[in-house]
């Protein structure tokens, strides 16, 4: 075992003011206020303030408030103060963010740990959804979480080779980074993620896009895709990559293939794919050279040839016989099956495919890790999860249910201070600059922040996946993987959180 | 000649405002300072016209919800809230998402695109339980929408013989009996709603736009003026005396599954051997004991959910389908006979899912009216928040029928991703579908509380 990438960077808190919008609760301080500052010296939370030498108290700072709750305290701002002037309510923007698959709790729980690279406690509400099935139902059955672990003594490594030969490539954690177009996002954004997946150890993908040379200097780190529309796919790309990546099909839209639309299809973007500006692209599906397993062989074939050293891996949606497709895409010569289910990520894709189109990679995980044990070949084959796991939680539970890891996408969007609004698509993109090619908007995030949250938020999941494997007396995560007694199928739970 | 089919969309803006689903409002202590209108890329912040000092008030069906304003307001006066309007949307099977969605589909023909994963719930009641499958690398596939190859629509209403016989020489002996081939697998039908008589044309204009049927009364055929050819219309006949004021153009009528069937059925086939008649069903475990007779002599089943997407027994369409289409099955029926299902199709899924379940076609009815504005608030009195009634002739036929397209451009896709070359083959193809209690069954049975869907 290769001890290179057990040791992990540091977090460090990165300032984060602009993402501090949203509270739950919202403090009022109507003009009756006589600026006493009495609230200011009660509230131990330090919701009131006032700069020294000033008259008036600020503003409240909405964020450190904990609500309703406080009425039972001794410092109680609103019962203690001589005019009235104070009221809490809770916050109507909070419910405006987010969803019952992103909520509010984990996208801003997401923010913090991106924020401060601190962990989140394993029974935070934060650490599931409300989407009423899958993760959002299964559960752990803890034991006692203990409050300290000396997070060196566990290992939350994992191999992506499992063959007999070949490279061995190991990553510090089991998650590396999902394909995200050059077109799709900015190339800030996927700077910086090359950037967190180099501090880490782990991976990164150019999606369909091409690679930009401003990759190149994280090329080990750096896994390049060949898609169905062979967009920017160069012998040199090829060489360059420690791993290649076949995307047969995307679990948002299976059986659809890739779309761009043209509003983003900007000069420098046609250029990397080497196409026309402003037309929209079309990735078909399926690859039209690949009707059968032995034509699927062919091309990896064809790959390694170009790059011996490189690893493969094979991204597919889950359908039905999706065990099948898996054994096949095995004994084509894969090392890294990558199952990618229906809720996951998408720059754009039909609404229609994402809810309807194929399983739920929680169905599918199971399905295929028994399938590959019974033949006698999961011990060969790294079997990679991907499509809907959104916190350190997600990705456990996912390791449970019998992957070895798992890719993430949206979740690193999220840490970089996305809120879902789902306009990645079209006119000029992310109004955030996350996903988008638009020259202005790009300009919003900063690479080396973005790397620093993206590496705080990997930082704060170690340190969940070490208390979680703590409590289950488990030093190695490799230990977690489809020890689906460990998990309980509760549809109540979601209620207490 | 051949002739692709083609439906000719017209984008129409809807006759209201539209629901927004985010309400951004802007407090009092707003300092005009204007970083709002620079931050936001929708442009849903805007200097007041009359006055450039200030503000005017955020435009909310603008808004997209990505906090921008919100972030840049150095006031924190600006907050966003979802619309209490928009939430109250709907009802049951009918959610906001999918009213609003019907709304934009119905202005602008599109397939509703959108960034970012999926953001509902993990399944649902019903068509919400289910996902169709798709094929990976070995099997063919077409490409859906972009049209590289032709993927089929059409189905064929009428009794469809079990084998087909010739003679020596090769000509056909059986006797074909009528038969009806609708270009899209979805009839319109206005016979369970209530309409204007200028939505009723307009509807029927839609029929004739996508060369489908359109079920109706009887009575209001007088009022169509035309607008749709006889032989695209399927009139409810409730007695022989009725059947004599049916046009002779008109290729199918409907009359009702009650005690009486056999006589009236036996009647018009003695008068009009051309025409196709329908048998209206109300689906409940009772039927299961009662349909065999129907399904040997009636040429369509047309199988009545409630808008709920329910039986009478309150088992949803997904399950009472499935449970027809096999007992059918079963007895050696379903071939012959043709089986239309309605009720609950709240979204463009709920057709392709309907035909797996079991059905040949569907009918689309609320969603007709969704088409025009409806907000399916349930309360067809006095004030109608969308004005149905006063809805002009063209706006609804373009309206239907923009709706029907993104409709079928979505099934093409669902086909698509199957590998399905027509929509014939999806009937009853629950092979193709994935179940949510036996997919949770497969992957959850040796979980701890996991061998069931609650």
């Amino acid at each position: 075992m290769s001890e290179q990438y057990d040791c992990v960077p540091e977090a460090s808190w990165i300032p984060s003011e602009r993402l501090k919008f949203v509270n739950r609760y919202v403090v009022e301080r109507k003009d009756t206020c006589i600026s006493c500052g009495l609230c200011g010296s009660l509230c131990p939370y330090g919701v009131h303030q006032r700069i020294e030498g000033h008259a008036k108290v600020l503003p409240p700072f909405n964020q450190r408030c904990i609500g309703p709750t406080c009425a039972s305290n001794d410092f109680h701002c609103v019962s203690h103060c001589p005019t009235n002037s104070l009221s809490v309510r809770e916050s109507e923007t909070f419910s405006a963010l987010g969803d019952v698959r992103w909520t509010t709790d984990m996208i801003l729980a997401t923010w913090h740990m991106a924020e401060t690279g601190e962990m989140l406690p394993l029974d935070h509400p934060g650490n599931t959804g409300r989407a009423g099935g899958g993760f959002d139902h299964l559960h752990f059955k803890l034991g006692d979480v203990p409050e300290k672990v000396d997070y060196s003594e566990f290992s939350t490594a994992i191999d992506l080779n499992r063959r007999k030969s070949g490279e061995r490539r190991r990553i510090a954690i089991p998650v590396y980074g999902g394909g995200m177009s050059y077109g799709s996002v900015s190339l800030h954004t996927m700077v910086a993620r090359a950037k967190a997946a180099k501090a880490w150890g782990t991976y990164t993908c150019t999606g369909e896009g091409g690679y930009p040379a401003e990759l190149v200097p994280f090329k080990e780190n750096v896994i390049t895709q060949i898609a169905t529309g062979l967009f920017g796919v160069k012998e040199e790309t090829i060489m360059r990559a420690p791993i290649v990546e076949f995307k047969y099909a995307q679990g948002a839209k299976p059986g659809l293939g890739g779309h761009l639309l043209g509003d983003k299809n900007t000069p420098l973007v046609a250029k990397m794919r080497e196409a026309v500006p402003n037309t929209s692209l079309f990735s078909p599906f399926p690859f039209h050279s690949v009707y059968s397993v032995e034509d699927h062989k062919k091309h990896l074939d064809w790959i390694s040839s170009i790059n011996p050293q490189a690893l493969l891996s094979v991204k597919v949606s889950t359908p039905n016989d999706v065990e099948m497709v898996a054994i096949g895409s095995y004994y084509a010569g894969a090392h890294i099956v990558h199952l990618d289910g229906g809720y996951g990520g998408t720059g754009a894709a039909p609404e229609i495919a994402k809810k309807n189109i194929a399983m739920p990679i929680e169905y599918a995980i199971p399905k295929v890790h028994k399938f590959l044990t019974n033949e006698g070949v999961r011990e060969d084959v790294t079997l990679i999860a991907s499509g809907g796991m959104r916190t350190a939680l997600d990705v456990a539970k996912a390791i449970a249910l019998g992957a070895d890891g798992v890719v993430i996408g949206t979740a690193e969007m999220v840490a970089l201070g996305c809120v879902r609004c789902g306009n990645c698509e079209s006119g000029r993109g992310c109004p955030r600059g996350i996903a988008t090619t638009d020259p202005v908007l790009f300009l919003q995030m900063d690479t080396n922040w973005g790397a620093q949250r993206l590496t705080n938020l990997f930082s704060a999941w170690r340190k969940q996946w070490c208390h979680l494997l703590a409590s289950f007396g488990m030093k190695d995560i490799t230990e977690l993987r489809g020890r689906t007694d460990l998990l309980r199928y509760d549809a109540g739970e979601e209620v207490r959180a | 000649m051949y002739e692709r089919y083609h439906i000719h969309v017209v984008p129409t803006l809807g006759r209201h405002k539209p629901v927004p689903k985010f309400v951004v409002r802007r407090a009092e202590n707003c300092i005009n300072c204007g970083k709002c209108e620079r931050a936001c890329v929708y442009g849903a912040h805007k200097r007041d016209a009359n006055d450039p000092r200030k503000m005017a008030e955020p435009d909310s069906t603008l808004c997209k919800n990505c906090f921008r304003c919100v972030v840049d307001c150095p006031q924190r006066a600006l907050s966003i809230k979802v619309n209490e309007e928009f939430k109250a949307l709907g009802k049951g099977v009918w959610t906001p998402v999918r009213v609003s969605t019907m709304w934009n589909e119905a202005e602008n023909a599109k397939i509703p695109v959108l960034g970012a994963g999926y953001r509902g719930n993990f399944s649902g009641p019903g068509y919400d339980a289910m996902w169709t499958d798709m094929s990976e690398i070995v099997r063919p596939t077409r490409d859906g929408i972009h049209g590289r190859e032709f993927i089929s629509t059409s189905v064929d209403i009428g009794r469809k013989p079990p084998l087909l016989r010739f003679d020596d020489k090769g000509s056909l002996l059986t006797r074909m009996g009528p038969m009806v081939d609708l270009p899209v697998p979805f009839l319109l039908d206005v016979s369970r709603i209530t309409v204007s008589d200028s939505v009723l044309r307009g509807v029927a204009g839609a029929a004739k736009e996508l060369g489908t049927l359109m079920v109706l009364p009887l009575d209001p055929m007088s009022k169509l003026n035309g607008t749709a050819p006889a032989e695209l219309l399927v009139p409810l006949v409730s007695s022989v005396q009725e059947l004599e004021r049916v046009p002779p153009q008109v290729r199918m009528v409907e009359i009702f599954g009650s005690s009486d069937w056999k006589e009236l059925l036996k009647a018009i086939k003695e008068r009009r051997p051309g025409l196709l008649v329908s048998i209206r069903v109300e689906p409940s475990q009772e039927l299961m004991t009662t349909v065999d007779d129907m399904a040997r002599e009636a040429d369509v089943l047309h199988v009545l959910f409630a808008e709920s997407g329910m039986d009478h027994d309150g088992r949803y369409a997904r399950d009472t389908m499935r449970q027809l289409h096999r007992h059918l099955v079963k007895v050696g029926l379903r071939d012959g006979v043709t089986v239309i299902s309605s009720g609950g199709l709240a979204a463009a899924e709920m057709v392709p899912k309907s035909i797996i379940c079991g059905s040949d076609a569907v009918t689309l009815e609320t969603a007709l009216l969704v088409a025009l504005g409806c907000h399916v608030c349930d309360d067809c009195g006095g004030d109608c928040p969308s004005d149905l009634r006063s809805a002009p002739e063209d706006f609804v036929r373009c309206r239907v029928t923009n709706l029907c397209s993104a409709w079928r451009d979505q099934m093409l896709e669902m086909l698509g991703a199957m590998g399905i070359r027509e929509v014939r083959r999806l009937r009853g193809e629950t092979g193709r579908a994935i179940f949510q209690e036996d997919a949770h069954r497969d992957a959850f049975s040796d979980i701890t509380g996991g061998g069931k869907v609650e």
